[in-house]
């Protein structure tokens, strides 16, 4: 059984059909790279997969681990094991970051059966992740992406990632607004978290972020629909011929 | 009508504003309180008073055997206590040396009352009623160069139904004194009209915290006139969430080059509450600044108000002035009121001002149910976030948990209806 798997997702935005008869599906221990020119519907696939309102399937469904998420609400999903790293994390002014991850993971301990962290634990266990990825102390006391640059937003979210060990992720755009140096630590991050258990979605422009998350499968993804599919050479080839000529073939 | 009242200062006053003939004046106490402001009087358009005088409402005798139910919240800290408007020494702490406290005498009563006669406090009710109702007004002096490390409660109680209640309170710091004192207002169901009159000297600092947590059926319309001499420094927060209406009203007035002012505030409203922070700020020199931050959270059908003007006048070069207001509505039913002013008549000055009114940040709440916290919950982290930010930013440091536990107990209130 796939762990995520797309059947026939149709979703509309104002009335203009956005997502027409998606469908994919990945396995556990796979990574799948969705690449696609802009306004192809990357960023709604990932707030549809998320749960966010508004963003409602027309038709179709998706399953995470065989379980219907169509009728979830974002934290639900949440906590069921999907994760979504943000293409724009969001700032929560007063929101401190410790506290933010361990209700974060509170949350899906609880949902999963396991004892809640009290402070002293978690702060352990955030601390030990987050200096893996080069996340400094200094980060978790403030303020959740509050005043943080690009690189620290997008390691912020990495940190989640590691801390909620998910059974899916989908990194929007993790590469938008990095440069060479960060892309590389949050790819590290990123592939540290690779297991035969779980899978990663990587949504992106460019073939530049999967020289460093190298995928299984690469989908082209193009008004609504994916119309191509293959392996990490399929990318190769939109960076060499760009998407006209996939879509124009399509 | 007031012949009831304790104090022979009250009737010189009196006698002495007979040769005003203002018409304002004494207008609401001698007309048994039936001549509220019009609603027409822009300053009162958006808090009406006009329920006011369907109530029968007469000035309180003070009881002075009544004993006292508020206890300190601070471990050690000094207490003034005020009960029925009346100051109660036998209830107060012994103070510390360089603070005094005493009740005035006629010319220095009729100082004070001259004080806000010549502000733009002048037509408030307050201003009108409790110069003649008051037992006394009482001073607290900060003597010079005295820092007063330990924190200064003054707790106003007392009051009944449909009594009044007219605390009078003139503070005093001299040059390069300072103190940080916190008042509590915790008033029975009655209408509270108390005064205060604060003077800061050349250099002088004042950390200000007032907790409005009068009764659910209370009425409380304070007025308060401040007035900054050059390089002093003014820092008051003003929590309302006590109270059926209730309405603090500041005018400050910066004399001295090289002040200070921030006036900051938040209102934690409910049921059929109705909190109003008004300020006035009044620049008449140059090279101040004044800040004001105000955060409402409203739920039920509580209305919430923030009107701030800020006046600049054509010789405060340099002045920097900033007000900033933000509202969460919880209820539909919720209505919240922003007005800021800027009137300014100089031209090398910075003043920005902004006001928002609106429900919980949708991208904020999606993003942190995407971890998996439940929508409650995130409302709560959001809600309560937005208070610990300005509390933290505002609010000197070491009582910053006081005034978010305070704030908290409202927040739960409101948010157990609403969310």
């Amino acid at each position: 059984m796939s762990l995520l798997e797309i059947k026939n997702a149709k979703l509309n935005l104002d009335d203009k059909n956005i997502l027409k008869d998606l469908s994919f599906s990945v396995n556990r221990g796979e990574v799948h790279a969705i690449m696609g020119p802009n306004g192809s519907g990357k960023s709604t696939l990932s707030y549809m997969l998320a749960g966010r309102d508004g963003y409602e399937l027309e038709s179709g469904d998706i399953y995470l681990d065989g379980q219907s998420l169509s009728e979830m609400e974002a934290d639900e999903r949440a906590r069921s094991g999907l994760f979504l790293a943000f293409q724009y994390p969001v700032e929560l002014p007063g929101v401190g970051g410790m506290s933010f991850l361990r209700e974060a993971v509170n949350s899906r301990r609880k949902f999963l059966g396991e004892d809640e962290l009290d402070h002293l634990a978690f702060v352990k266990e955030a601390r030990k992740v987050a200096s893996k990825m080069s996340v400094k102390d200094d980060m978790l006391k403030r303020a959740v992406n509050v005043g943080f640059s690009g690189g620290e937003k997008k390691r912020f979210e990495i940190l989640q990632m590691a801390m909620l060990k998910p059974k899916v992720s989908i990194l929007d755009e993790t590469d938008s607004g990095l440069d060479v140096d960060a892309l590389k630590i949050v790819s590290d991050g990123v592939n540290a978290q690779r297991n035969d258990d779980n899978a990663i979605v990587v949504i992106t422009h460019y073939q530049r972020l999967l020289d460093y998350i190298v995928p299984d499968f690469v989908h082209i993804l193009s008004d609504g629909r994916i119309i191509k599919s293959g392996g990490p050479e399929l990318a190769l080839e939109v960076e060499k011929n760009g998407y006209a000529g996939l879509i124009n073939a399509a | 009508m007031l012949h009831n009242i304790k104090g022979n200062y009250i009737t010189s006053v009196k006698d002495h504003v007979r040769q005003y003939n203002e018409k304002s004046f004494r207008k609401l106490a001698s007309n048994n309180f039936k001549s509220w402001p019009n609603p027409r009087e822009e300053t009162w358009r958006l808090s009406r008073l006009g329920v006011l005088s369907r109530k029968e409402i007469t000035p309180i005798i003070p009881d002075y055997k009544k004993n006292f139910s508020s206890f300190s919240k601070f471990n050690g800290s000094k207490i003034i206590r005020f009960v029925d408007g009346a100051l109660r020494e036998d209830l107060s702490s012994n103070l510390p040396p360089g603070l005094s406290l005493n009740i005035l005498g006629e010319e220095d009563s009729l100082r004070c009352f001259h004080k806000f006669k010549d502000s733009n406090l002048k037509d408030h009710p307050s201003t009108n009623v409790s110069f003649s109702c008051t037992p006394s007004i009482v001073k607290l002096t900060i003597e010079k160069d005295v820092k007063i490390r330990d924190f200064f409660e003054i707790i106003y109680e007392g009051g009944d139904d449909n009594l009044s209640v007219h605390p009078a309170l003139h503070i005093e710091l001299k040059d390069n004194s300072s103190i940080t004192i916190i008042e509590r207002f915790n008033h029975l169901s009655s209408l509270i009209m108390p005064l205060q009159l604060v003077e800061l000297k050349k250099n002088a600092s004042m950390n200000s915290l007032k907790i409005f947590n009068d009764s659910q059926q209370s009425y409380n319309l304070s007025a308060n006139c401040t007035f900054l001499s050059e390089k002093s420094n003014y820092n008051s927060f003003s929590l309302i969430k006590g109270g059926l209406f209730t309405r603090s009203e500041t005018h400050a007035y910066l004399k001295g080059k090289n002040c200070n002012l921030n006036l900051n505030g938040v209102y934690l409203s409910s049921k059929n509450q109705h909190h109003d922070l008004t300020t006035a700020i009044y620049h008449d020199v140059p090279k101040c600044t004044s800040k004001q931050i105000v955060r409402g959270v409203l739920g039920g059908e509580s209305t919430g108000v923030f009107q701030g003007k800020v006046r600049v006048a054509p010789d405060a070069q340099k002045t920097d002035g900033q007000q900033m207001s933000r509202a969460i509505l919880l209820s539909e039913n919720a209505t919240a009121n922003a007005k800021p002013e800027l009137e300014i008549y100089a031209d090398d000055v910075i003043c920005a001002h902004g006001a928002t009114v609106g429900e919980i940040d949708d991208e904020q709440l999606f993003y942190i149910k995407s971890r998996g916290v439940s929508e409650k919950k995130a409302k709560l982290i959001l809600i309560t976030a937005f208070l610990k930010d300005i509390i933290n930013d505002t609010v000197e440091e070491s009582i910053q948990n006081f005034v978010f536990e305070e704030a908290e107990q409202a927040l739960s209130e409101i948010i157990s209806k609403e969310i």
